[in-house]
């Protein structure tokens, strides 16, 4: 049996087996050195490794069914317009008279300006949502998955049935545009104008007739009801890079009763990865232990002890880790590697126990493996290098970093 | 170390609202190559270009910044060095020319209080989306005396010309101040005043 069968092996018996209970701290030692690239493994390893799935399998299908149940409501709640029908339950009157306590009242409208106003709300929200929209309209564009439809669209927001704003994105299309085009056509054409429109803003990452959506339609609904629901943070870029890659696993998971689901499952895993990396995120925390300065720190100082002169030629450089290092740890590297060796590294990140240990080691290492160059180059070309990595097989790097100490 | 192939070193600074272009910008000057497809840059980047100068190599090192709030901390820290800055907003998107001012503010507290400035008025390639029109530009710039010009870097329209204004400016400045350096040669060189709309000494 070839060494990749007997991983697979090794998977199929902790993930799939006949025993309820799946051995944490075995699937940690197994997924560390890699999960393969067949069947769910990777997708179930992640649920588990993040904690989004407990480790009893028979809880699996009650814990999924809540979570997406509760993901479904995130959606009418947060991302459907005010006064949508299925918002808060209530009846839609229609004649003024009804105000309903839980949804939005009929004497909330979208010119109102109170505070307590859905509508006041749904349009302060629009700007960390174009933020966003720019953000995932750039992700990941070296492959052409985010532009691509989905074949699991979420029902309630791709028939709009001529609403106009359950799609995120059109919320923010550039406001002066559509009047401009309302000032020369006329009122009348609306629907079409806004079709128009967003086919033209970007080229490649278009959105998508009714009925359909991209893919980085679904992720940008995903930051948003994130950012909804974490108001301290919002939204912050690079957070659009985290979630790339676990969004792509789980959108490409080949069962397909999972697939249909990776928006929801995707969120959940998503929430939990931030739970542990939020304070990379947060600038009043970038100090803290835990912040992103703490942990260039760390970084810094294992360089240091592991190779001085690196070290010490770096520092006469002023090459300031956070030149490089401040996008390697908040991103935990996505940046830096193509999709394949980003989703192997953090199989390995997921799979650690002391969570960002083996992600300092591995930056440790990507310095490390360059040293010759680094000594030799001068400030610029060292930045050059450390911030454009160089093609490497990423397996190199991980086994250098696995023999750190 | 390596031995120097260039006669002065420039450090100049990218900064403005996230998508305005800026990492496109710089890609147009240093590669002069342009793609949409830029992924949004987190924390700091970096370019070199040299470029000559009335006879003088210069080697323009230029960093490029993530617009967003959140990495002010990381990027303010680079504001000390800057000798040169190039503050972009996107004639498409009035917001990021309104936050020119707040972008202003940044600079006087951050920077040396002597950094060459300059406004760029990016993508005005893009005619049928045009919000903020030229005039509102060289109004900024006059008010607090900075150079302005509209740049695409998508047309590659004035990105070149944009950087070596910018280094010319500074140029000015150092062979003043380090004429003993370079004796036999001290320049005065207002030439292309008139040519950069909105630089003006003499607003007040």
């Amino acid at each position: 049996m070839s060494i990749f069968k007997a991983r697979v092996k090794e998977f199929e018996d902790i993930l799939t087996g006949p025993q309820d209970f799946i051995d944490l701290k075995q699937l940690r030692k197994l997924a560390f050195n890699g999960v393969p690239d067949v069947q769910s493994f990777r997708a179930l390893s992640w649920k588990l490794l993040l904690g989004y799935l407990g480790p009893r399998r028979s809880s699996w299908t009650t814990t999924l069914a809540q979570k997406r149940a509760l993901y479904k409501q995130f959606i009418e709640e947060l991302v459907l317009p005010p006064g949508h029908e299925s918002n808060g339950g209530g009846v839609d009157g229609g004649d003024g008279d009804k105000v309903d306590s839980g949804g939005v009242g009929l004497q909330d409208h979208p010119l109102s300006e109170g505070p307590e106003s859905a509508w006041n709300t749904f349009f302060n929200d629009n700007e960390f949502l174009l933020q966003i929209d720019k953000d995932v309209r750039r992700l990941c564009p070296d492959i052409s998955f985010f532009q691509q439809p989905t074949d699991y669209p979420c029902e309630i927001v791709v028939h709009s049935k001529g609403e106009h704003g359950r799609r995120l994105h059109e919320r923010v299309v550039p406001a002066v545009l559509s009047s401009a085009n309302v000032e020369r056509k006329g009122l009348g054409m609306t629907k079409q104008q806004i079709n128009l429109i967003t086919k033209r803003s970007v080229e490649n990452y278009a959105a998508m007739e009714e009925g359909q959506e991209a893919h980085w339609e679904v992720v940008q609904r995903i930051l948003f009801i994130y950012a909804k629901l974490n108001p301290g943070q919002g939204y912050v870029q690079g957070m659009n890079e985290i979630v790339g890659p676990i969004y792509y696993v789980m959108a490409s998971d080949p069962d397909l009763s999972y697939r249909a689901h990776a928006e929801a499952d995707c969120f959940f895993c998503f929430t939990a990865l931030m739970s542990e990396i939020r304070d990379f995120f947060i600038k009043t925390l970038d100090d803290a232990e835990g912040g992103i300065k703490f942990m260039m720190a760390r970084l810094s100082n294992m360089l240091k002890s592991k190779d001085p002169s690196i070290y010490e030629l770096l520092r006469s450089q002023e090459l300031h880790p956070q030149y490089y290092s401040f996008r390697w740890l908040t991103l935990l590297l996505s940046q830096e590697f193509p999709l394949p060796d980003v989703l192997r590294i953090w199989d390995s990140v997921f799979a650690d126990e002391q969570r960002f240990d083996f992600l300092i080691k591995i930056c440790c290492s990507m310095i490390l493996i360059q040293r010759d160059a680094i000594l030799e180059n001068d400030f610029a070309s060292n930045v050059k290098l450390l911030q454009n990595y160089p093609p490497i097989d990423i397996n190199v790097v991980i086994a250098h970093a696995g023999s750190l100490a | 170390m390596a031995k120097k192939t260039y006669d002065l070193l420039f450090k100049l600074l990218l900064i403005g609202d996230s998508g305005v272009g800026k990492t496109c910008i710089l890609f147009r000057f240093s590669d002069d190559a342009f793609t949409s497809t830029f992924i949004s840059t987190i924390g700091i980047d970096f370019k070199i270009k040299t470029v000559e100068l009335r006879g003088k190599k210069i080697k323009l090192q230029i960093w490029d910044t993530a617009g967003q709030e959140r990495f002010h901390t990381i990027t303010t820290s680079y504001y000390r060095g800057a000798m040169g800055i190039m503050l972009v907003y996107d004639i498409t998107n009035e917001k990021s020319f309104e936050n020119i001012v707040k972008w202003l503010r940044n600079i006087d507290e951050h920077a040396n209080e002597d950094v060459e400035k300059m406004i760029l008025g990016n993508k005005c390639d893009m005619t049928d989306k045009r919000v903020v029109n030229k005039e509102r530009g060289e109004a900024i710039a006059r008010e607090h005396g900075i150079r302005f010009m509209e740049t695409s870097a998508k047309s590659n329209i004035n990105i070149e010309r944009a950087f070596c204004e910018l280094a010319e400016a500074i140029l000015d400045k150092t062979s003043g101040r380090e004429s003993a350096e370079n004796q036999e040669r001290v320049i005065i060189d207002r030439r292309n005043q008139e040519k950069a709309p909105g630089y003006s000494k003499c607003c007040a």
